[in-house]
């Protein structure tokens, strides 16, 4: 823990950050997609957290507390709609769900 | 209690029934049910006691404020007219929702839906006593909505929902020339008031005005070229059907032509009679070439309407208000017995599969009957009295063009009349539903008995006995002015048509299980089942009005939005969306991703450069 810097922890969040938007855009399964839209947002607190540690403050942290929260519901609400939706279509491929699509 | 708190109960209970219905019983149907009927048969006899305790025009009138020194007001103008209406629409409903108990019976919204019937009663009771133009249109605005809630009642059935899409939106096209209407009227007398309109509109009234307030009755009353949404409208259940046919809706139109026909010019009445008659004739032929028993009764009051329109376009305005009041009783009864028919055939509606009903349904079968030969106008049954004074009318005013179309129509009526009853009620059952068909309860015989045999047979002649006399005092000076002779020419169109509509009879009788027309000449019977005006409607629609809209859209984006106001900046990413919309958006939402990640990337490589 010693001859970590800030560096490693952007990097590895970065690493993260980049993970889930290749699962965005390559996955069509919605359920992935969300898990990954999630990840995406997982490194984004870790950047907060990162940056809170080395700069002393405890301003980042508090933030990330409010981001777990709030994500903690949106993941309840998403994994519902997403169950709604394969209740009324049998399907969860983003390639077919493209009625909104003239 | 006097007359005009007489006619605050009259008008408000309904609302407060549909109130109470919607709030308190949506999940008590059958209590909703009977709480419904109740009220409206209290309204049936409150409307009487008004009709047998008052004879003089009743006035009344609060002022709810001004505007621009306009008068707004809330009123009642009670005159003969409006006391025959009252009559026809409280007491013909009130059946109806007796039979609505019985064929709603298994229904699971029966609190929305007899919610629904409350509001229309009010709704179309709130036009028979308006005293004004504006409370007019108010109450015409809650009719459209009353029957796009009754048509929508099957509302998870596409059907059902287009259907009353169509009602409700071809209204509004009508509606939109009767609210101009309104508002050329307060700038040319500065008055909406019935009263005082009718004492400054003097001889020379602009076609315009009556044009415009035409409008609003060809929408509402079905007539050409906004007549195309009552045929869909038989989507909704079979007493809202009747309700429409009858007493109501359509009814409201021709009621309020009626009231204001001071301010109509000729040459609108004579439009209004040229078209009146012409869709007389077209629908009662349209009514040949359909199988759906509530679609062809939907085609004969076309052809009633038109021939109501006629009526006030030959200068009649009262034989128009009398056929109307005929029309409801043996139309309801119709409706009604068609719907007692549907219920006994467990839900079969085509008449090509019923058959042999008379010996399986003896009451329905003699009140349709009977309704049946009023529509026809056999001499001395209600349609005759109103139907051929209009026919004969039309030959003393010297309208041959227009006899012309009447008689066709006529002859049409007797034509699909004979077609109904042979291929409902004669020969053997032609499926397995007519053959398990049974009388229905008396909830729903009841009702058509009462107003098929006492009334679709007797309003005529027992007019004086069963339709309260001073709603007929205007009525019978026409009539008496039109003196029916043998020779008479409506009477020699009457005969002929009869025997036609006997030789339809036979007619249809030649083959089982299949239209005689349809297999004999195709072509015809295509061409009368009158599918060709929503193919043009459609084409229209989708072909010119669809394409101007998307350039005003397409202007008014691009041209004004974009270049006129915020010139090249704003002007080149309109531009741009436009490209963009067509080209990138495809529905995908990967794609979507895709250039969201993309754009993201260009502007931090900007931010970074």
């Amino acid at each position: 823990m010693e001859n970590t810097t800030l560096s490693h922890h952007l990097v590895l969040a970065g690493i993260l950050f980049v993970i889930g938007l290749s699962g965005v855009l390559i996955r069509r399964n919605l359920l992935v997609v969300y898990m990954c839209l999630e990840l995406m947002l997982t490194a984004s607190t870790l950047a907060l957290v990162a940056f809170s540690r080395f700069n002393n403050t405890m301003d980042g942290a508090i933030f990330v507390f409010f981001i777990i929260t709030v994500a903690a519901a949106e993941v309840a609400v998403g994994l519902a709609l997403i169950v709604a939706l394969f209740r009324q279509r049998q399907t969860v491929s983003s390639e077919k769900l493209n009625t909104l699509c003239d | 209690m006097n007359s005009v708190s007489l006619l605050h109960w009259i008008l408000f209970l309904p609302l407060g029934a549909a109130a109470f219905s919607a709030f308190f019983l949506r999940r008590h149907g059958a209590f909703a049910a009977w709480f419904s009927t109740l009220t409206a048969f209290i309204i049936a006899g409150l409307a009487l006691t008004i009709l047998t305790q008052t004879s003089e025009d009743i006035k009344w009138h609060y002022e709810l404020g001004k505007i621009g020194g306009i008068s707004l007001g809330f009123g009642y103008l009670i005159d003969a007219h409006a006391r025959l209406m009252l009559f026809v629409v409280s007491f013909v409903a009130a059946w109806i929702h007796l039979f609505s108990v019985g064929y709603m019976k298994d229904d699971g919204a029966r609190g929305r839906f007899f919610a629904g019937l409350s509001i229309f009663m009010f709704s179309i009771l709130g036009i028979v006593v308006a005293d004004n133009l504006l409370m007019t249109f108010i109450f015409w605005e809650l009719v459209g909505f009353s029957s796009y809630m009754l048509i929508a009642h099957y509302f998870d059935t596409d059907f059902a929902a287009e259907a009353s899409k169509k009602a409700f939106i071809t209204n509004r096209i009508g509606d939109l020339g009767f609210i101009l209407g309104i508002a050329l009227c307060l700038k040319l007398y500065g008055t909406l008031d019935f009263a005082e309109l009718k004492l400054q509109a003097g001889s020379a009234v602009p076609i315009a005005l009556g044009l415009l307030l035409m409008c609003g009755f060809l929408g509402k009353s079905a007539q050409f070229p906004l007549h195309v949404w009552l045929t869909d409208a038989m989507a909704g259940p079979t007493p809202v059907s009747a309700l429409i046919h009858a007493a109501t809706m359509v009814a409201a139109g021709v009621y309020f032509m009626a009231r204001i026909s001071f301010l109509l010019a000729p040459e609108v009445l004579d439009w209004m009679a040229i078209s009146g008659a012409g869709m007389a004739a077209l629908a009662g032929f349209c009514a040949l070439a359909q199988t759906d028993i509530k679609k062809s009764l939907a085609y004969s009051t076309l052809a009633h309407l038109g021939i109501m329109g006629c009526a006030i376009g030959l200068g009649h305005p009262e034989l128009a208000v009398l056929h109307m009041a005929m029309h409801a009783f043996f139309k309801a009864t119709l409706f009604l017995g068609a719907g007692s028919v549907i219920h006994g055939c467990h839900h079969e509606q085509d008449m090509l599969k019923m058959g042999g009903l008379l010996k399986k349904m003896p009451i329905t079968a003699a009140t349709f009957i009977a309704a049946t030969l009023s529509n026809c106008a056999v001499p001395f049954f209600a349609g005759w009295y109103s139907k051929d004074a209009i026919i004969e009318a039309s030959w003393h005013g010297g309208h041959f063009i227009v006899f012309g179309f009447l008689a066709l129509a006529a002859v049409a009526t007797c034509l699909y009349s004979g077609r109904m009853i042979r291929l409902v009620f004669m020969g053997a059952p032609n499926s397995k539903a007519a053959t398990h068909a049974h009388e229905s309860p008396w909830t729903m015989t009841l009702p058509i008995s009462v107003l098929g045999i006492v009334y679709a047979i007797g309003a005529g002649f027992a007019a004086n006995i069963l339709i309260p006399h001073s709603s007929l005092q205007v009525v019978e000076k026409s009539l008496n002015a039109m003196a029916f002779h043998l020779t008479s020419p409506a009477t020699i169109v009457g005969a002929v048509a009869l025997i036609l509509g006997y030789l339809s009879f036979r007619f249809y009788g030649l083959f089982v299980g299949q239209d005689s027309l349809q297999k004999i000449s195709p072509r015809t019977y295509q061409l009368l089942e009158y599918r060709w005006m929503d193919t043009l409607y459609n084409w229209y629609i989708d072909k010119v009005q669809r394409r101007f809209a998307e350039l005003i859209v397409f202007l008014d984006l691009l041209v004004i939005n974009g270049l006129a106001v915020r010139w090249i900046a704003g002007g080149t990413f309109a531009a741009l969306g436009h490209v963009s919309n067509a080209i990138f958006h495809r529905g995908q939402a990967r794609a979507n991703a895709i250039w969201i990640t993309l754009g993201s990337l260009l502007f931090i490589w900007f931010l970074l450069r």
